[in-house]
């Protein structure tokens, strides 16, 4: 009896230290789609049973007002230890001095493996402030059958991409088949941050963009000068002549259903695609217009100066960011494995996977959306033009706004000094 | 009459204002905490170049906020769009409003039925009712599809909610539709609070319906019908949900309110100051409208 008293006693003492010793980090990330939420679930999960050292408290919040929600709780002091951001947002949260830059914790060999776009949306002003265990692909998903009728050069990488003349030259052979309503589907009812992900890229392969990348001063002749212009007209006539439908009715329907060829949509069609469509399915790198241009970025991970635990947060961090952990996600989601030795591990990925044209395409001419603190005035005032573009406004009045708009709020936030 | 005036403010003289005070402060504090307070706080910031989140710290700019104000065409855009709404809302909605209360107010079978289903919209919630009506107005959607029905083919489908002149009317119709429910409510309160002897009266003086709904039932609805027509525009004016998700303000800002202004500035450009510049502005103009209304429909009040 005695012994059993003293085996229950150090057991007790043992479990009192260990419960003492461990840290506890909240951690908030964006509810997106099912399959991604249940991987974070079950990643803390795991973490959490795997060492008794950190205690990982997750807590999601809704996509829709997720950035409201963590402005509100930046303002109040009330910040979690690690949190997920959408990329662009980046800047403008490490510029107010909310994140903990994480170079001190990366060494250069983890630096050199993760792909280059990764790196270049989570830097602001030399400092590396957010980690995704994902970028994203934006590319045209084709329904090979109807292209096949149409007779259309499947390109098969990022070299090999259809020019502007040729990206032409297929809408038109596709508009004639009698099964095909529109042969392109721009998302035109996808209003919010979409447009400026998925739209911007066209304004820069015109040789526009959404503000002067040198100096981030200024919007002025860059997004309303005779390249936008050009880009704007051009995507207005898709909607106009009836080459894109400017009111979907679904998401995806049309596309799934093989009413439309092609789709200008990111990585996230895949695992749909692929159960509708089957080998129909193929993947299209991005068309090359004057300038060779494609989107990046994603959600990714970062610890606030609001953490008093940034070592227990980067070591969560760290388990997330191991290649066989970004594997599972990106199974699960369908999104870039955010490292190189990640995409080794890849059947989606690796050299030869059939997604692979979105790593080639990061690798070379995905552009980041712009990295400024005033981003979300930027996207905004995109937005909007794009919302105006669709429905047949005037493209050189609509440009002169947002750029308008731009110049003010750099204006009005003394242009956004470094503090 | 004169001696129960007389004992009732005896009453009130006794019981001061120490006795009224418990039952005062419980709303009071609320009301203090989470109106007035950031009422005064917007006054404030409006004066201040303050952004949402900024290290940089914010700063007095005097006036400068309000003058920007001058120059931003979509706030005259929107706060035009707001008049226009109210202008057709608030007759309609009314009129609407009462036509329905009249018919529930019905003494025959089942219009405790109806009175439920025109109450229904109401208790939905509008951003559910703007996502529905969002399907109905597609080109592909129910409304196009009956009208195609009842022009046998020759209707073309119209993108209602992308055509420039119909998206607003479209919304207000949405509106109308949702809002009327409440309205109705109170004035099916006021209509049964009207003594029936009236009505007995009136048609023993061999009035016909038409006139005792001119000469009886509206000038007894006159103090209802005020707070209902105050209410509505106030609530007019408030106009966010729906624009915000069935069309964020386009087509080419047809339908772009102030409150979608002051949302897209305080907290997608994070522009705070901005923003309570514009709602300190819009503020006043609302109470403006408010008390000018008061003037033209004075209340009957029974004043002790």
């Amino acid at each position: 009896m005695k012994k059993v008293v003293s085996i229950l006693f150090v057991l007790l003492i043992f479990l009192g230290i260990s419960v003492f010793s461990q840290v506890e980090i909240t951690m908030w990330f964006h509810s997106g789609r099912g399959e991604e939420r249940e991987v974070i679930e079950d990643q803390v999960k795991r973490f959490n049973a795997m060492q008794n050292e950190v205690k990982v408290i997750a807590i999601q919040l809704p996509e829709g007002s997720y950035n409201d929600q963590v402005n509100a709780a930046a303002l109040a002091g009330d910040l979690p230890d690690v949190l997920d951001l959408d990329g662009p947002f980046v800047s403008n949260y490490a510029w107010a001095g909310y994140l903990r830059p994480l170079d001190e914790f990366m060494s250069s060999e983890l630096k050199q493996d993760f792909l280059p776009s990764i790196i270049a949306q989570g830097t602001y002003n030399g400092k590396i402030y957010a980690l995704g265990t994902f970028d994203s692909g934006l590319a045209l998903w084709g329904n090979k059958a109807l292209l096949g009728k149409a007779n259309v050069r499947i390109p098969k990488n990022v070299e090999d991409a259809w020019t502007f003349t040729e990206f032409m030259d297929v809408l038109r052979r596709l508009k004639e088949l009698p099964e095909v309503t529109y042969p392109l589907d721009l998302k035109a009812n996808d209003r919010g941050e979409w447009y400026t992900y998925g739209l911007s890229p066209f304004f820069q392969g015109f040789g526009a963009d959404l503000i002067d990348r040198e100096t981030y001063m200024s919007a002025e002749g860059i997004l309303n000068g005779p390249e936008a212009v050009a880009a704007a007209s051009w995507l207005q006539a898709l909607f106009e002549q009836g080459f894109v439908n400017s009111n979907p009715p679904g998401y995806n329907v049309e596309f799934l259903n093989g009413e439309i060829p092609l789709e200008w949509a990111g990585h996230w069609e895949y695992p749909q695609g692929k159960g509708a469509l089957g080998d129909d399915l193929v993947l299209i790198p991005a068309p090359k217009f004057f300038k060779h241009v494609s989107g990046m970025g994603s959600w990714a991970w970062a610890i606030t100066t609001n953490s008093k635990n940034p070592e227990a947060s980067w070591k969560f961090l760290e388990f997330l960011l191991k290649p066989e952990e970004i594997v599972k996600m990106s199974n699960a989601n369908g999104a870039v494995p955010s490292r190189y030795s990640a995409i080794e591990l890849s059947e989606l990925y690796k050299v030869g996977g059939p997604l692979n044209i979105y790593v080639q395409q990061l690798n070379t001419i995905a552009l980041p959306r712009p990295v400024t603190p005033g981003y979300p005035t930027i996207t905004l005032a995109f937005q909007d033009m794009i919302g105006n573009l669709i429905r047949g406004a005037d493209v050189q009045e609509i440009l002169d706004r947002a750029v308008r708009v731009i110049d003010q709020d750099i204006e009005s936030n003394q242009g956004y000094p470094i503090y | 009459m004169k001696k129960a005036e007389k004992s009732r403010k005896k009453i009130y003289k006794q019981r001061g204002f120490k006795q009224a005070l418990p039952f005062l402060l419980p709303a009071s504090i609320l009301l203090f905490v989470f109106l007035i307070i950031p009422f005064f706080f917007a006054f404030y910031l409006s004066f201040t170049n303050t952004r949402l989140i900024s290290p940089i710290p914010p700063r007095f700019v005097g006036f400068s906020n309000y003058v920007r104000m001058l120059g931003d065409d979509l706030f005259g855009k929107a706060l035009l769009n707001n008049f226009y709404f109210v202008a057709i809302v608030v007759p309609l909605q009314t009129i609407f409003a009462l036509f329905l209360a009249i018919l529930v107010n019905q003494k025959i079978k089942g219009s405790t039925t109806f009175r439920t289903i025109y109450f229904l919209p109401t208790v939905t919630t509008m951003v559910v009712v703007a996502v529905i009506w969002t399907f109905l107005y597609h080109p592909e959607g129910t409304i196009n599809a009956i009208l195609s029905f009842i022009t046998f083919g020759k209707w073309e489908p119209i993108d209602l909610l992308n055509t420039e002149r119909i998206a607003f009317p479209a919304i207000m119709l949405l509106s109308i539709w949702q809002g009327v429910g409440f309205q109705m409510l109170i004035f099916l309160a006021g209509l049964q609070e009207i003594p029936e002897s009236l009505y007995e009266a009136a048609t023993i003086d061999g009035a016909n319906k038409w006139k005792q709904f001119i000469y009886i039932t509206l000038p007894q609805l006159k103090n209802t019908s005020i707070f209902v027509i105050i209410s509505t525009t106030i609530l007019a004016f408030k106009l966010f949900d729906q624009v915000y998700i069935m069309t964020s303000g386009g087509p080419n800002y047809s339908t772009y309110t102030v409150m979608l202004h002051i949302y897209n500035q305080g907290f997608r450009m994070q522009n705070v100051g901005y923003a309570s510049s514009l709602t300190v502005i819009f503020f006043l103009i609302i109470l403006g409208f408010s008390l000018i209304q008061r003037i033209f429909l004075r209340e009957e009040r029974e004043v002790f």
